[in-house]
């Protein structure tokens, strides 16, 4: 006869109405990207320093890159550790307090105007993530589950910590000079921390559960992550330490190794995974997440082309803005490209037809939106994001023009797919 | 497929109705992905005790498919009250799918 063993309730998911609101705002906030790049497609030909290129970086960063993993993780969190979020109410004071500050950032960086907007803008986009660290610790905290996985997103969550603040420090350091150099000379540290402490980590932590339970692998390799999670780690603060206190050496080529090999080595765990899958069907959006996981390399070709053009000034800040361009308009928009439409349906499909499930047929998440039209954006997305680089890296305005138009019609499919998929209304088969 | 149960025959028919419960994103049904681990009848009770997994611990999707299962089972057992435990030990593996499910994921 049948004796109850250990049984366990399926975690509670976050409530959908807390976590669309983040996707719906990245996904204008991808438009708002894209257009800004048309306007100011000029200004990709001068320097990476450029007003309108730091505007655009902020929105790519923030209101597209950060506001959506700052959603899924919402998402993701309580199911890696199986726990409920610990407080909805912060969830959205978090939402709030950076939907309000990051306009005004991405204001205050167009016009250049360090005074109130870029200061009230960094206040507030400081306090948003103060409100999503401390939710986050909380449930990862409280929770007995704490694999490799959890440590990424804290990891990775302290790293953005250390980003914005230092960001609001730059912000104020142009009116009151109390840090030794200027505010420009500390952006490389400002954007790596972001990028690799933010971006790469968390991507990597969630990337690799996800990717092996959507494939349905049998491969798995926590002893790999953990090693990659330390190689990343030692790679950042590495060049925290050299850049502040041993500028101006080759001692770079050591956090640029580090953080290589990581990456080689989510390729390869990733790789792994996809060769000892049993669904051997993948659809478009895993595809679009692996070929992200590629696209991570391509970043590193252009750091080293910067390190050998160091020396001529121009070519170096073309080249840096090319490495800026591929690592949000690449990498971190081709993962988000492939994971919203393997993560979002299900939110939505869980909200509508959840309580619905085996009464009649439903249909399948895939069906909440369209397939065709994600298919030409992915298309339509990649030849302007390859003629944006070759005009970039060739100063030429009108092929900077053409791209930013290219990518202006992928944003606004995207957006078609995202509306689509928030207005879906139940259909009864 | 593997399940353990008392009653041979109502287990035919209980996992019969359960093809019916799909994963959503796998698109496979629970039996032939294996979730099923147990299914007994406690006739005097009227009682169906449902021991079952998810493919990992962290399926969103979990609510969903253990309130369908349940649903299935009401349904096809009319009169008689499902008990259903989610249990990951043992975790779930490959090694659960069907024949029929590897043929299906292999297409």
């Amino acid at each position: 006869m049948f004796a109850p063993g250990q049984s366990h309730t399926a975690v509670k998911n976050t409530a959908p109405e807390l976590v669309l609101p983040f996707y719906f705002y990245a996904a204008l906030s991808l438009l708002a990207g894209t257009i800004l790049l048309f306007f100011s497609a000029d200004s990709f030909t001068q320097s990476h320093l450029h007003p309108h290129v730091l505007a655009i970086t902020h929105i790519m960063a923030l209101g597209w890159g950060t506001m959506i993993i700052l959603g899924a993780s919402h998402q993701l969190v309580p199911v890696i550790i199986e726990k409920s979020l610990y407080s909805q109410k912060l969830a959205y004071t978090s939402f709030f307090l950076a939907a309000t500050g990051i306009p005004l950032l991405v204001y205050a960086f167009y016009t250049f105007n360090m005074a109130a907007p870029a200061k009230w803008g960094g206040r507030l986009v400081l306090l948003a993530v103060i409100c999503y660290v401390v939710n986050l610790s909380k449930t990862i905290f409280s929770s007995r589950q704490k694999n490799v996985h959890a440590w990424f997103i804290l990891a990775a969550s302290g790293w953005l910590l250390f980003t914005v603040s230092l960001g609001l420090a730059l912000v104020y350091n142009f009116s009151f000079s109390f840090l030794p150099a200027n505010s420009f000379k500390y952006l490389p540290l400002h954007a790596h921390a972001g990028i690799i402490g933010w971006f790469l980590l968390l991507i990597i932590g969630v990337g690799a559960r996800l990717i092996p339970m959507f494939l349905i692998s049998k491969y798995t390799n926590s002893t790999l992550l953990w090693f990659i999670f330390g190689l990343i780690n030692a790679g950042l603060i590495s060049f925290t330490i050299i850049f502040l206190f041993i500028p101006g050496t080759v001692g770079f080529l050591l956090p640029i190794f580090l953080i290589l090999i990581a990456i080689i080595l989510f390729a390869w765990f990733c790789y792994k995974s996809f060769k000892q899958r049993i669904r051997r069907q993948v659809d478009e959006q895993m595809k679009t997440s692996l070929l992200s996981v590629w696209m991570m390399l391509l970043p590193f070709i252009f750091l080293m082309s910067i390190v050998g053009w160091l020396f001529t000034d121009m070519m170096s800040s073309r080249m840096t803005l090319v490495y800026g361009f591929i690592i949000f308009f690449g990498w971190i928009t081709a993962i988000i490209f492939g994971m919203t439409f393997k993560t979002m349906p299900f939110i939505v499909w869980n909200t509508i037809y959840g309580q619905k499930a085996g009464i009649g047929k439903t249909p399948n998440p895939k069906d909440l939106f369209s397939n065709t039209v994600f298919k030409y954006m992915l298309f339509i997305y990649l030849v302007g994001f390859v003629l944006f680089i070759v005009g970039a890296v060739l100063a030429q305005t009108v092929l900077l023009c053409i791209a930013a138009a290219i990518l202006i019609l992928a944003a606004v499919l995207y957006n078609f797919n995202v509306i689509k998929l928030l207005l879906h209304k139940p259909i009864a088969k | 497929m593997n399940v353990i149960t008392n009653n041979q025959l109502k287990c035919t028919v209980a996992l019969a109705a359960l093809e019916s419960v799909i994963d959503p994103e796998i698109g496979l049904n629970v039996v032939d992905l294996g979730l099923i681990y147990q299914l007994d009848f406690d006739e005097p009770q009227k009682k169906l005790f449902v021991s079952m997994t998810l493919t990992t611990q962290f399926c969103p999707m979990g609510e969903s498919i253990t309130a369908a299962v349940k649903r299935a089972l009401e349904n096809t057992f009319d009169g008689e009250s499902v008990m259903l435990e989610l249990t990951f030990d043992p975790p779930w593996n490959h090694n659960r799918i069907s024949e029929e499910g590897k043929q299906f994921l292999s297409k």
